[in-house]
């Protein structure tokens, strides 16, 4: 035998010796720069593929010829595996996230990606809603009204500044979505933002009439910064009707904020103090808050306050159905 | 499928009206108690004041009971649910629709393997044959039947026979078969499964979708060996359709799944962003295949697999006869639930066949 067919054998043996896990390519690739090693005129080198889906790689090793050329060898041992068992994909490849019965796609997930607006969650968190929504309304057959998905498609640009059919169907070729394939999306969108209204609209006023003090309005000033800082301001507040916001306006050291609110929007440490109560500094969101209330007005059955108390259910609602929901993600 | 240890606690056996049979006599429901598609269906037999038993026989024996009585020249079934109620006597039975019914479960206290074997088997035997003398019509079909159907070899041969176009297939477990099929398909070959089923890879479930077969599956072509697969060539799609086949009513949905990257080889791989479903118009000699494909193989039910390619052919690739109907109600809008309801309803009164 030749001392390349005396090589290929060993290549042959090297193959077949080699863990074909994607989680032991590391341990292939050092058994092969050995082998190389060892055959320096071959100039060795492996190739791993790595198949998306599956834990499973092929090698192959590709060595000079002698007389020219190269060479491929790829080696499939006999180790009991059916054909399709080998060429088989994990259940969930593909997907990012199973929250009971929705399967979120990962092409589905960049998709969400996109739309995700909220600045107090994470986008994990957010993914996760949204597929507690889409369990919610998957029965549903009826069509989007006109109107809602026309609110919801110009919500959607104008959050990503597509003001013009130029920039939108730009973006559309940049996600790889055809108009019509928008159309849907914007469609699924649609139902998930009536289906949040409804559900508000439903648990608003109970919402409202057990706890009514949470939604009083409240006109309230608040600081945060260093606790240093806080704390040689909060004199401030307490004189906030008598040129104390003009001292608070001109501090460079804190971050003032005036607002009127429902009690339950407002920072923790405020919303059951009444008109006068001052409170700080606390540690509050990493950093330290003070504040004081100026007026507290009692909660009325109108729009705005319905609306703040059917928010705050739904967010409740939703937070008791994630605890009851089923979630796993695939590649974490 | 559940472990008897993990089942979850049955419901009440499903009863209404009460007492009353009316005119055509029971519809009796074989399916697991948290089977959806049934909740879909029982509106519509409602509607129709159709008396319904929906019973899962993953009860049986562990709670229900079923008697099988011979004398005077004839038989007596009773199935008692086990829930309390009025045990139903099978003669009273017009319609059963055995949907996805859990195989026989013994009581969680008989514990030895062995036993539980043994009582799976004795309870399968006495329930094959209190459904072969219930003499109502069935959808899709009793078990044997249904089996017999689901086998993609004698399906294929069926639809051969009525003049649809099949690609050119190959069942085999012959390694030498693999690279010439290759080679006729122009290096455009796909690999499916003969049967779903179960299995794992290092622990984690695994499928075997549509495989588009490559250069690289064929340096493992021994492993065919091990057991059979079907290759086919890739066909071509504009769009892919669901056929449901409801008696001799015909919906068809169709699923753009060439949209989708992920979904383009198998729809089955679901991105529902990208894939759009909808109804579609079957041409009335295609129409017509498939009800006759339905009622060759002995069943009142379908879901057939077709491909419409880009030139406008139909081309057949299997029947599934108890498949999924949920998605083409829901997203391609076809009465399917009520087309159920109504070949259920209609059991037994001369009308709806």
């Amino acid at each position: 035998m030749s001392d390349f067919a005396t090589a290929l054998e060993s290549g042959v043996r090297l193959l077949r010796g080699l863990p074909r896990r994607r989680a032991h390519v590391e341990e292939a690739r050092r058994a092969a720069a050995g082998w190389a090693l060892e055959h320096p005129d071959l100039r060795a080198q492996l190739v791993v593929d790595e198949r998306p889906g599956t834990p499973v790689v092929d090698f192959d090793l590709l060595v000079e010829d002698p007389r020219g050329g190269t060479v491929a060898l790829t080696v499939q041992t006999e180790d009991g595996v059916p054909w399709l068992v080998d060429h088989s994909t994990h259940w969930a490849a593909g997907q990012l996230v199973s929250v009971d019965d929705v399967h979120l796609s990962v092409a589905q997930a960049l998709t969400m990606i996109k739309s995700l607006s909220r600045r107090d969650t994470t986008p994990h968190d957010e993914i996760v809603d949204q597929c507690l929504i889409l369990n919610e309304v998957a029965d549903e057959t009826e069509p989007v009204p006109t109107e809602d998905l026309q609110a919801a498609a110009d919500e959607f640009r104008r959050g990503r500044g597509l003001y013009d059919r130029a920039t939108t169907l730009a973006w559309l070729a940049e996600m790889g979505m055809t108009p019509e394939r928008f159309e849907t999306y914007i469609g699924g969108v649609a139902r998930r933002r009536a289906f949040r209204r409804r559900k508000e609209a439903e648990l608003g006023a109970a919402r409202l009439a057990a706890d009514p003090r949470a939604f009083d309005l409240v006109r309230a000033v608040w600081i945060t910064g260093r606790e240093n800082g806080v704390a040689a301001h909060t004199g401030d507040l307490a004189r906030a009707a008598d040129g104390g916001l003009a001292a608070l306006a001109a501090a460079g050291d804190v971050e003032t904020t005036i607002a009127e609110r429902p009690a339950l929007d407002l920072p923790e440490p405020l919303r059951d103090m009444a008109p006068g109560e001052t409170v700080g500094p606390v540690p509050y969101g990493g950093a330290f808050l003070a504040g004081t209330v100026l007026a507290r007005h009692e909660a009325r059955e109108d729009e705005r306050t319905l609306a703040a108390a059917g928010r705050a259910a739904f967010s409740e609602w939703l937070a008791a159905r994630r605890a009851r929901a089923t979630i796993e993600w695939h590649w974490s | 499928m559940t472990s008897a240890a993990g089942r979850v606690p049955t419901r009440p056996a499903v009863r209404f009206p009460n007492a009353k049979y009316g005119e055509g006599g029971v519809i009796l429901i074989l399916s697991d108690r948290r089977d959806e598609a049934v909740e879909m269906v029982l509106a519509g037999l409602r509607r129709r004041r159709a008396p319904v038993t929906w019973w899962d026989p993953g009860d049986f024996p562990a709670r229900g009971h079923l008697t099988v009585t011979f004398g005077d020249g004839g038989h007596r079934l009773v199935l008692d649910p086990g829930t309390g109620e009025t045990p139903l006597d099978l003669a009273e039975v017009r319609a059963v629709w055995r949907r996805r019914p859990n195989p026989p479960t013994p009581a969680a206290n008989v514990t030895d393997p062995s036993h539980r074997r043994h009582v799976v088997s004795q309870a399968r035997f006495l329930l094959d044959g209190a459904w072969e003398l219930t003499s109502a019509r069935w959808m899709p079909a009793r078990g044997e039947t249904e089996r017999r159907a689901h086998n993609k070899i004698v399906h294929m041969a069926h639809a051969v026979a009525l003049g649809f176009r099949v690609p050119e297939t190959v069942y085999t477990n012959d390694p030498r078969e693999l690279v010439p099929a290759h080679g006729r398909a122009g290096g455009r070959l796909v690999a499916k499964q003969i049967d779903s089923a179960e299995f794992t890879l290092d622990g984690a479930d695994h499928r075997a979708y549509t495989t588009v077969v490559t250069r690289r599956h064929l340096t493992s072509r021994h492993r065919l060996g091990h057991e059979p697969v079907i290759l086919q060539p890739y066909v071509p799609k504009a769009v892919e359709l669901r056929v449901i086949v409801v008696g001799e009513r015909v919906f068809a949905a169709e699923i753009d799944s060439q949209a989708s990257r992920t979904a383009k080889d198998d729809w089955r791989h679901y991105d529902d962003d990208r894939v759009r479903y909808g109804a579609h118009r079957l041409p009335g000699d295609v129409e017509r295949r498939c009800a006759d494909l339905v009622t060759s193989l002995g069943l009142s039910y379908g879901a057939i697999d077709l491909i419409l390619t880009p030139e406008g052919e139909y081309v057949f690739l299997e029947i599934n006869p108890n498949g999924a109907w949920g998605f083409v109600e829901q997203r391609a809008g076809l009465p399917v639930a009520d087309a159920i309801a109504d070949w259920l309803a209609t059991a037994g009164t001369g009308e709806g066949r």
